[in-house]
């Protein structure tokens, strides 16, 4: 009777004690995001503390990958429902083609306090499928010319607002001086996001255009070869050495270090170079719209990192509450308080372009408005297209025709093969692919 | 009472060879049977079951553990269940039936085999068909029916060449066939690799894998992705091991390869059969499926509506069109064959060529109709369904009987036409097995394994009934006696052979097998790795998938050429047709 007793008793207790510890630990959700390693990723990462010490229920694992990497790591993942992300950091690329794949859950559900029609209509349609967002914007961007307003004064040049491809080369050949800086810096590292996304801006400026409307390819024309020629000679005249290893990151750390008297590239980059912080030319940049060749088409473009939840998250709801923290107007003035308004991720929202904090401290804020709001992404080039997206063409085979076509312009900068191998090479790894679309469809 | 088809006192001369032990001298080691097995189950049906576990929504972790089992379980039937019995009596199973069943059995199991092997025969030919139709530009047929009387006059063509070499020049095609087994591995195991950066990128949008685990996610959201055709949660790990255990229980539970492993010097020589499991089974299967599903994706079709040829000339351009053709006709030959001798056994006054001829006609109507080959795996698995009660009858009679003090060879001793107790006991299981699968008890799959124990359960008591249990010493001796003559004989063959052996040792001979290995095999090899790991965007891949295929075709005729020629110095030297005093004997 009394062991009887005593293992009643311990059982209780144990059943009791173990309850009573379950109750008192709320469960915590962990979520993995993969994210861009650029500026202002990484500051998203620093200033997370602030959410986690809200959120003591969800703890935050970091996965930053350099642009290429991420989006094979992302799309093998979320293509194979891997469920390794509960938070991928995409583009607006991505967005419409993955959730209409039904790979992403839809941000239908954000609290009133997110402001959801504050955000730019174009961002917020490029991200959107059938007018349902699917990614929440971090920031957004789109092209223009960063230049050194000093180095133009000493060489008795004026920037116009609207430059052509030839005033740039103009001023670039003016201004080189390799042993002081160069006269341009232009993306050359391979990639679809990397140099296809300015190559392919700037054939829309000289009237190229990927297919026509039959989705014949168009890679072996004139427009396309005069684009590449601007482009090599420019590079390869005034540019940096190994300009075919160079991305966004390295020439923006080019362009802080005083290397480089013109850039075309980013608006997103405006922040960082004028940031006395990091730049050593902060006082000195001036801007200007992404260069034309007088076709009516910039060599601008519309994109937007943003953030969305893969279908295989199982974290969704704790997904969605750092999401909205990290894309909200509030992140915003956190950033602003803790950096200054210029730092603040830019093109995301209408209220932060009234602000006249923020107007003041980034003097170029109207122009990147301006070029934010003038991308059309639905009419992108001189000649009419069947397709969607200003530097890249918003169709499921553009990574892997993109990819294949910036190698071979990559060796071509690198003097490995010559522009027309290089453009004929693209003709036909695209026509390639459109005849399999073409024999699919068949 | 009427004689067995077996008289032990019957000269053996008046005994043909097939029906005799095999002899020493012709036996062969492990290395034959390595060779043997990986040729054998490398052909146009791998085409076909590997785009069905596609299609049947097998998983990737199924896939490949699932086949791993499976086959094991295929490898240890030949060896623990087969060979035992192939190696002891040196018999085939149609011989050795004749001595414990006699002659009814031997029919009905003729009939079985007429069936099976028809309709196996037209459904390779269906394969064949579906390679030429793409050269005719002939629309897929996605219809279990024809839809083209363009594709019904190919199918006949291919099945007329087929039943015409069938009945008239079979040695020839075997021999030809013989050759094709290290050609059809490399391009099978080429034909995936190929494919893999394509799949890849169909995902990812990328070609390049950075990973095996890269590799396992791709296929297991593209390929074998645990959802079948209609959508619906697919087969599972039970499902796989069953399907690859049983694609083959005609062969090794159904003794149907006694034919083969009678020649085994040892038992464990059956485990050489692990060559065509495990690669035929296991790499060409999975090989086929990635190639399957690839063309899928690109034709936007259905990989249970995608024909093999189609996915062949996708994979491998048009050595594609040459593996079909080729795997699809040696493998309808050779089937077509074995289907009109079991037909001639059964009217044995009809010569061989019509009866064939006869049987190909039926075949040729069935190759009309794509379902034949779609339904390749329960094919297989039905086929070994009806052939696994004979199999079980045979292992009752040579390892059960002894053990149970019941008499071996009882019905021939007892002087009996019909071993009733045999045919009963087959058809029973039969009734049993198909109870079993029409009550829908347990997968289709798994039904060789009661049908076979019961068969063996049943023979047991009714051969004991019947006077399995008697002793029969007279006819025990005079058995002995047969085996004592056959063996003289056997000695008497083998120091003949011995005196015409010729070695060939020839630099032209060996200069031979230099060139079909190394351009026929190491080429295509080397390429296709390029295309698979040296393709790091779309561009590299297409400029190394076209120079695989334009390289490889020519490869592919230059291994025919000199393999077929090298085969044929073979057999001269064999004969002692080139003799040691050739000029290139010397070097």
């Amino acid at each position: 009777m009394l062991l009887r007793t005593v293992l009643v008793t311990g059982s209780l207790t144990c059943v009791l004690s173990t309850g009573a510890a379950l109750a008192e630990s709320s469960p915590i959700s962990a979520l993995t995001i993969a994210t861009v390693g650029n500026r202002d990723m990484v500051r998203m990462q620093q200033l997370s503390e602030g959410f986690t010490a809200a959120n003591p229920d969800i703890e935050l694992q970091w996965v930053a990958l350099d642009e290429n990497t991420l989006r094979q790591h992302v799309t093998t993942d979320i293509a194979t429902a891997g469920g390794r992300f509960d938070i991928v950091t995409i583009g607006t690329y991505e967005a419409a083609i993955w959730a209409e794949r039904g790979w992403l859950l839809p941000l239908d559900d954000l609290p009133a306090s997110y402001q959801v029609d504050d955000l730019l209509p174009t961002v917020r349609e490029a991200l959107s499928f059938q007018g349902q967002l699917y990614a929440a914007p971090f920031y957004a961007e789109s092209a223009f010319t960063l230049y050194r307003e000093d180095l133009f004064a000493e060489a008795g040049l004026s920037m116009v607002e609207s430059p052509s491809w030839e005033f740039i080369a103009r001023a670039a050949a003016a201004l080189h001086d390799p042993d002081e800086h160069y006269g341009i810096c232009l993306r050359g590292k391979p990639g679809w996001g990397e140099n296809m996304a300015l190559l392919t801006a700037m054939a829309n400026a000289y009237g190229g255009r990927w297919f026509d409307m039959q989705w014949v390819p168009q890679l072996a024309t004139a427009a396309w070869r005069d684009a590449l020629d601007q482009y090599l000679s420019l590079l390869w005249k005034y540019g940096p050495p190994n300009p075919e290893q160079l991305g966004f990151n390295d020439n923006l750390a080019l362009f802080q270090q005083g290397k480089c008297a013109i850039w075309v590239d980013a608006t997103v980059a405006a922040s960082a170079v004028t940031n006395p912080r990091e730049s050593m030319v902060a006082d000195r940049v001036g801007f200007a719209l992404a260069p034309q060749q007088g076709l009516g088409k910039r060599a601008n473009w519309l994109w937007a990192w943003a953030l969305a939840i893969p279908s295989s998250s199982t974290s969704s709801d704790a997904a969605k509450r750092f999401i909205a923290w990290a894309t909200s107007a509030d992140f915003q003035r956190q950033v602003a308080e803790d950096e200054g308004w210029a730092q603040v991720p830019p093109g995301t929202r209408r209220s932060l372009y009234d602000n006249p904090h923020y107007q003041a401290a980034a003097p170029y804020s109207d122009m990147v408005l301006e070029s934010l709001t003038a991308a059309d992404p639905g009419n992108p080039t001189v000649d009419p297209v069947p397709y969607r997206g200003i530097q890249y063409v918003a169709i499921a085979a553009f990574p892997g025709i993109a990819t294949a076509v910036g190698n071979r312009f990559a060796k071509a900068l690198a003097g490995e093969i010559t522009v027309d191998e290089a453009l004929e090479n693209a003709q036909w790894v695209t026509q390639k692919v459109a005849e399999q679309a073409r024999f699919a469809d068949q | 009472m009427a004689s067995s088809g077996f008289n032990p006192h019957q000269p053996l001369e008046r005994i043909d060879d097939e029906q005799l032990p095999v002899s020493p001298h012709k036996q062969h080691g492990a290395r034959h049977f390595l060779g043997l097995y990986a040729a054998e189950h490398v052909a146009a049906t791998e085409f076909v079951i590997g785009a069905t576990f596609v299609g049947l929504g097998a998983g990737i972790w199924d896939i490949l553990i699932g086949l791993i089992i499976g086959n094991t379980l295929a490898v240890l039937s030949f060896t623990l269940i087969t060979a035992p019995i192939a190696v002891g009596t040196r018999l085939s199973l149609f011989a050795y039936l004749e001595r414990i069943a006699g002659n009814v059995m031997a029919k009905l199991y003729n009939g079985a085999n007429v069936v099976i092997f028809s309709a196996i025969s037209a459904a390779m030919i269906t394969v064949s068909a579906t390679a030429v139709r793409v050269l005719f530009d002939v629309p897929p047929q996605v219809a279990p029916y024809p839809t083209d009387v363009a594709f019904v006059l190919i199918a006949f063509a291919v099945g007329a060449i087929v039943v015409l070499v069938a009945a008239f020049g079979f040695n020839a095609l075997s021999e030809f066939a013989s050759i094709c087994a290290p050609w059809l591995m490399v391009m099978f195991t080429a034909g995936g690799m190929v494919l893999i950066p394509a799949l890849a990128e169909s995902v990812t949008g990328f070609t390049t894998l950075t990973s095996v685990s890269d590799f396992i996610a791709i296929a297991s959201a593209s390929v074998f992705t645990g959802v079948n055709a209609e959508g619906e949660p697919g087969i599972g790990l039970w499902e796989v091991i069953g399907f690859a255990w049983a694609a083959n229980t005609f062969a090794h539970f159904g003794l149907i390869d006694m034919a083969l492993l009678r020649y085994a010097r040892k038992v464990r020589y059956g485990l050489a059969t692990c060559t065509g499991m495990m690669f035929g089974h296991y790499v060409a299967w999975i090989s086929a499926g990635l190639m399957g599903a690839a063309t899928a994706a690109t034709m936007k079709l259905s990989i249970m509506v995608v024909d093999p040829g189609d996915v062949a000339f996708y994979a491998l351009g048009l050595s594609g069109f040459v593996i079909v053709v080729v795997a699809g006709w040696t493998t309808a030959n050779s089937n077509l064959y074995r289907a009109g001798l079991a037909a001639q056994a059964l009217m044995p006054e009809v010569k061989r060529w019509k009866v064939t001829m006869l049987v190909g006609l039926g075949v040729m109507g069935a190759s009309c109709f794509p379902f034949v080959y779609r339904s390749m795996l329960p094919l297989l698995t039905y086929a070994g369904l009806i052939l696994v009660p004979v199999g079980g009858i045979a292992f009752a009679e040579y390892q059960l009987f002894p053990r149970l003090g019941m008499t071996s060879y009882w019905a021939s001793f007892k002087g009996l036409a019909d071993n009733r107790p045999a045919i009963a006991s087959w058809l029973l299981s039969l009734a049993f097995g198909v109870g079993l699968n029409v009550l829908d008890i347990m997968p289709f799959y798994y039904l060789f394994l009661p049908t076979w124990c019961v068969s063996i359960l049943i023979y047991v008591v009714l051969a004991r009934r019947a006077g399995a249990c008697e002793a029969y010493p007279e006819q025990q001796r005079a058995l002995e006696d047969f085996h004592q003559r056959v063996a003289e004989r056997h000695e008497r063959k083998a120091a003949e052979k011995h005196r015409q052996r010729i070695e060939d040792k020839t630099w032209l001979s060996k200069g031979i097998v230099v060139i079909w290995c190394g351009v026929g095999l190491i080429v295509p090899a080397v390429l296709a790795w390029r295309v698979m790991f040296d393709s790091p965007d779309l561009y590299e891949y297409y400029v190394n998938r076209e120079l695989f295929y334009d390289v490889t075709i020519w490869c592919t005729l230059v291994y025919f050429t000199f393999a077929y020629w090298g085969l044929q110095r073979r057999k001269r030297f064999k004969r002692g047709g080139v003799a040691a005093h050739t000029p290139e004997a010397a070097g």
